[in-house]
């Protein structure tokens, strides 16, 4: 029996279908990557899948069943990482942070020491150490989507469901995100669920890659197990010709690389057809 | 450390005015004839002045912490308890008092009730979308206010001009001069309970500013919680508009003048908005009670300072943005 498992889910706005009949399933310790052109449904199915959308279809994780759980009980099993927080008012980071505490707290209680240790600790962790009484408005994009992070890793949670959350990183800063989220699931067990822009990180940071087209999921590979040919098959279909290859840094880390198959002033296709 | 001295600064200067205040109006109180025991003079300052203090510093305190509520709720600065229909309603049903019933407490009362009817309605009519938005409720209070309106200019066509009619402005323009002893005390105690839950409700209420998903990520019962601290932040206000009539811009201004001095919006900023709410409401008084011989609204100096304040912080967005 798989840890987290999704049994035809189905979502729509009005009587428009967005999500349509998904399925899939994640082991525990599985770093799960969605994929997909701009307006593809990821984002529309990582809300389905945290009970944020209402939709048909039943997710289940470590034997519960999400739907018939309270908002308190699914934040204690899944902590979610929006595109964009929406806290638009003047807050230090460090209650930013703390509000990852929220689900474990009575209506009225506060924050323990403890509890504040552990933020500092979790900014120091994603390299805002020091920043604890910085205004979370005036971070930029990028810490802001660290400074969230670290309110999901002081969370006790079994799953982690991330909406791009590189988006706004620079190309160091992506790469320690993803390789802490992987530090995160292999010391506490549980799995997590990416989607992402960039198919290189996702090709090297996760173990397995689900490819989304109009509110379906058309296909899903291993990079690590899978032939590389069909990686390179399920790309092409999102990205349009695309050639793989594995490169091994001077670090001795063998990564994989993505090139264009297509001269770079040619389009391979409308843009139209990729939306 | 620097927030904790403002709160102990503003919590003083609350003081200050209040005691100030009750030495203030057309009944000279001294406390030599006080302290002698005379008769009138306790009379006055029991029946009086106190309630009429208690009313002001409470009563702003209790807009303060309520706009703080709204305009974090909201996400909005320039939300205020009126977002939610319930001025328009008080004032519909202190028109309704001072026309069919008869005394102070029958004005009060109806006043208390409207507001709750307003509120009732607005939250009532959210419900007719199941998605829960703040939007929602936002436009239900939008619908709940012209129709509140339209109730009060229907009773206004009724009354007669020289005496209904003159009361029902008057009424709408705010003030403490009817504040006495006498049944006072559920108001208070009401505004008292409402506020001790409110500062309790910081937490939550600091979630709730989050995206509606992103709250709900966090664990909080989105839909239940907002009307919980919605409907106590609205009994709050209805509880103080409805003994003092309408006071304009202490829910809006208040916390804003909080958040420029501590910079963020923790529970001591909160608290702050609730004291700076209680100054401004007691300043006020006493200026309606001293510039001119006549008593004037305390609305008009409430307006005064917050017009200009509100073209301040319009530019000062737009220069931010």
């Amino acid at each position: 029996m798989s840890y987290f498992s999704a049994e035809s889910l189905c979502v729509g706005y009005g009587m428009h279908p967005i999500i349509e009949n998904c399925s899939f399933s994640l082991e525990s310790g599985c770093v799960a990557g969605i994929l997909g052109a701009n307006g593809s449904g990821k984002t529309t199915l990582l809300r389905a899948v945290c009970g944020i959308l209402p939709h048909d279809g039943r997710c289940t994780l470590d034997g519960c069943t999400l739907e018939s759980l309270s908002s308190r009980s699914i934040a204690n099993l899944c902590a979610y990482i929006p595109q964009r927080s929406g806290i638009s008012i003047d807050i230090p980071v460090i209650d930013v942070v703390l509000m990852g505490f929220h689900a474990k707290l009575g209506i009225l209680a506060h924050p323990t020491a403890h509890m504040r240790q552990a933020a500092s600790a979790a900014l120091e962790t994603v390299g805002l150490g020091g920043m604890e009484e910085r205004n979370y408005l005036h971070l930029s994009e990028g810490q802001k989507q660290l400074c969230i992070f670290a309110r999901t890793l002081v969370t006790d949670c079994r799953m982690l469901i991330l909406d791009e959350p590189e988006s706004a990183l620079d190309f160091r800063l992506r790469y320690r995100m993803l390789a802490l989220l992987r530090q995160w699931i292999s010391d506490r067990g549980g799995c997590a669920l990416i989607a992402l822009h960039d198919p290189v990180l996702a090709l090297n940071c996760c173990d397995r890659l689900l490819f989304l087209s109009e509110g379906r999921i058309v296909g899903a590979v291993s990079p690590a197990s899978d032939p590389k040919h069909e990686t390179e098959s399920w790309l092409s279909s999102v990205y349009g010709p695309v050639e793989l290859s594995r490169c091994v840094s001077r670090a001795g880390t063998e990564q994989w690389v993505m090139l264009r198959d297509a001269p770079m002033h040619e389009p391979t296709d409308s843009v139209e057809d990729s939306i | 450390m620097k927030t904790k001295s403002i709160c102990l600064a503003a919590a003083l200067l609350l003081l200050g005015l209040a005691a100030a205040s009750l030495f203030i109006g057309k009944y000279p109180l001294s406390i030599e004839l006080m302290a002698a025991g005379d008769d009138m003079q306790w009379r006055v300052f029991r029946s009086l002045r106190l309630p009429r203090v208690l009313v002001g510093a409470v009563g702003g305190f209790a807009l303060g912490i309520s706009g703080f509520v709204f305009q974090t709720v909201f996400r909005n600065p320039l939300a205020s308890p009126d977002i939610v229909g319930v001025s328009s309603g008080a004032s519909a049903g202190a028109a309704v008092g001072i026309l069919f019933l008869s005394g102070g407490m029958a004005v009060t009362g109806s006043a208390f009730l409207g507001a709750l009817a307003a509120v009732g309605a607005a939250i009532s009519l959210s419900f007719l979308d199941r998605s829960g938005k703040n939007s929602t409720i936002v436009l239900a209070g939008i619908a709940v206010h012209a129709l509140s309106q339209t109730v009060l200019m229907c009773l206004k066509l009724t009354a007669d001009p020289e005496r209904e009619l003159a009361s029902i402005e008057y009424w709408m323009m705010g003030s403490l001069s009817g504040v006495s002893a006498h049944g006072v005390g559920g108001n208070l105690m009401l505004c008292l309970g409402c506020t001790a839950l409110l500062l309790l409700l910081h937490r939550q209420i600091l979630v709730l500013s989050a995206e509606e998903g992103e709250a709900r990520m966090l664990g909080v019962s989105v839909g239940m919680m907002r009307l919980a601290v919605l409907l106590l932040a609205t009994l709050n206000v209805a509880s103080v508009i409805s003994i003092t009539g309408l006071i304009s811009f202490i829910g809006l201004l208040a916390p804003h003048i909080a958040r420029m001095l501590t910079g963020d919006n923790r529970i001591r900023t909160m608290l702050l908005g609730g004291y700076c709410g209680g100054i401004l409401l007691v300043g006020a008084d006493i200026l309606a009670r001293s510039v001119s011989a006549a008593e004037l609204p305390v609305s008009i100096f409430t307006s005064l300072i917050g017009a200009p304040f509100l073209v301040w912080l319009i530019t000062r967005r737009g220069g931010a943005s």
